[in-house]
């Protein structure tokens, strides 16, 4: 009966070693999503595996550089992320970029520009008393310049 | 003398009314001059901003799917803003808005509300997608002298609901997803189906054109199975001759079935590389001659090249934004671009700062380090950079079932250990 505590007892050390060593070695990583922009925070981790699909296949790697950062802009979508530092793969965590859909009227002296402002390729409509009068296809931060009169109505293209 | 004193005093009082006259007068101009100022900033205000996320929700029909969706609209420029609701689309009557309108204060950047959704089972009979539209429209501000009447801009977040088809059918378009360091570049083909029925195998022939309509080569991608409802990705290699623009003529083909189109698509995030940025003599406080090394890595010659060169100060304010000559860089040639800064008044340090290259309204940019000394600048690039490799770390998973057949092999060790002791009793 002693013996089999005595197994019992070393089986629980030797599991709570092994998780302890992985409690240490394990990849931590913080993320802070600004927008598009996805910072990643890691104190021993090396790589981070970004992927849009949650099986990671087709994954990018993001190196994380010696102050333990690394950021990325992403398009707007679901991404799925998990931190590497060579010895433990971390475990699969999920990002989401809103889309965001953004238009702008700057208007000065001589002349008034359209400014796609969000995060995604839009389609902008001009409608004058109801009536569609002209449509215009923005890249994000793209400009043109327009007639400063009816109404402008952005969505998101694709 | 009383005679004088009169004289004098109504003199005194012609001065002083004029005077007031005249501090009348010019107070008048001024408050006038105030007073236009005001109407026009009122009447022609110099900017409309207005944002909504998220711009699209998408949804797979289920019957009877009731959902809560929502969205946040954004006072980007943070003035106060009057904005009112609408609803547009085919599925305008099976929408509820919390909101007709709302108001945000300066303070206010963004604020969320909420819509529902009641599908109806008939269009359940129509595959395919269907869409609303919620509409957030800018109301305009009331000036002294009425509406203004100038453009108003209105912002859509859209639903999208997918019914299955009964058969099999697919959405997919193409990406790029990058090149390696070899120059391998890996296209991505996302396929989503949207029938009701498995697709055993999905896989795509990709035909690669120049944009003057050349045949370059043409690619198979992987081939994947996909459930209804979901969503896989088919890759394939692809060494481009150049970065640049291309056009990918894709065939997507699913069992029996085929879907057609086409999309340009671009090789290489960067246009132009910055190779190698230095200075030849430097001696603080004067001029420095900063030759920067660009290369065009287009399929195409870009015309009017140049470069800004941004210095932060320690507390991260612009001490230098200075601006290159412009230059014409045929496509795959490497030239250099002459930027000069005046170092009057700069201490020895550490600065960060930014190299910004412009061409045909796309820019590459670089952060910097700049290390000033007296006779000398050393400037170094610092980067994140994004690889087709990497991640060699045993998974969690992998870890844990490796632990679980240690303890077996050691429980196992243990039971033939003590089963011999027991035989070697009896």
């Amino acid at each position: 009966m002693n013996k089999h505590i005595k197994i019992i007892g070393i089986q629980a050390i030797f599991l709570i070693a092994v998780l302890i060593v992985i409690y240490f070695l394990y990849p931590k990583t913080e993320v802070n999503v600004n927008e598009n922009l996805v910072d990643f925070k890691s104190i021993n981790a090396n790589v981070i595996i970004i992927s849009e699909n949650p099986d990671f296949s087709n994954p990018r790697y993001l190196k994380i550089e010696e102050g333990g950062n690394a950021a990325l802009n992403l398009n707007p979508g679901t991404y799925y992320w998990k931190a590497d530092n060579g010895i433990i793969e971390g475990m699969k965590n999920e990002i989401i970029i809103k889309s965001e859909v953004g238009i702008e009227i700057n208007r000065t002296e001589n002349k008034s520009e359209l400014i796609n402002i969000g995060n995604v390729k839009i389609n902008v409509t001009r409608n004058e008393e109801g009536v569609l009068v002209g449509y215009v296809t923005l890249e994000p931060d793209e400009s043109k310049e327009i007639e400063d009169k009816g109404g402008y109505t952005g969505r998101q293209a694709g | 003398m009383k005679n004088l004193l009169i004289y004098n005093r109504d003199f005194e009082n012609e001065v002083f009314k004029k005077n007031i006259s005249l501090c009348f007068n010019l107070r008048f101009i001024l408050i006038c001059m105030l007073i236009i100022s005001i109407s026009l900033m009122i009447l022609i205000p110099g900017v409309n901003a207005l944002g909504i996320t998220p711009g699209r929700t998408t949804l797979n029909y289920e019957p009877g799917l009731e959902k809560e969706i929502i969205f946040s609209v954004l006072n980007s420029e943070e003035k106060p803003l009057k904005i009112q609701f609408s609803i547009e689309g085919e599925l305008k009557n099976y929408i509820t808005l919390a909101n007709n309108s709302t108001e945000f204060s300066a303070l206010d950047y963004s604020k969320d509300f909420k819509y529902n959704i009641k599908l109806p089972e008939s269009i359940a009979k129509n595959p395919g997608l269907h869409t609303a539209e919620i509409v957030a429209l800018e109301i305009p501000g009331e000036s002294l002298q009425g509406t203004y009447v100038g453009a108003t801009v209105a912002v859509v977040s859209q639903l999208y609901v997918y019914v299955p088809c009964p058969g099999k059918c697919i959405n997919a378009d193409l990406n790029v997803q990058g090149t390696d360091l070899q120059g391998i570049t890996t296209l991505i083909v996302p396929v989503i189906n949207r029938g009701e029925q498995k697709i055993d195998e999905t896989k795509a022939k990709i035909e690669i054109y120049s944009l003057a309509g050349e045949k370059l080569d043409e690619i198979e991608t992987s081939s994947a199975s996909i459930e209804p409802e979901k969503r896989t990705e088919l890759n394939a290699k692809w060494k481009a001759v150049s970065e640049g623009e291309y056009i990918g003529k894709v065939t997507v083909f699913y069992d029996r079935e085929f879907i057609k189109f086409e999309k340009k698509f671009t090789v290489g995030e960067e246009i132009l590389n910055i190779e190698r940025i230095w200075v030849n003599e430097f001696r603080l406080g004067e001029i420095a001659k900063l030759r920067i090394l660009v290369e065009n890595k287009w399929n195409k010659d870009l015309n009017n090249v140049f470069s800004t060169l941004i210095v932060y100060d320690n507390r991260n304010a612009e001490m230098a934004n200075v601006k290159s000559a412009s230059e014409d860089i045929p496509s795959l040639t490497e030239k250099e671009l002459i930027t000069y800064w005046d170092t009057a008044g700069v201490e020895e340090g550490e600065y960060n700062g930014k190299l910004i290259v412009i061409a045909e309204e796309k820019s590459t940019d670089k952060n910097l380090f700049l290390k000033v000394r007296k006779d000398s600048l050393d400037i170094s690039g610092v980067g994140f950079a994004i690889n087709p490799e990497g991640g060699e770390g045993t998974s969690l998973t992998t870890i844990l079932i490796i632990l679980v057949i240690l303890l077996l092999i050691g429980n196992l060790a243990w039971f033939v250990f003590f089963k011999r002791m027991r035989k070697k009793k009896k």
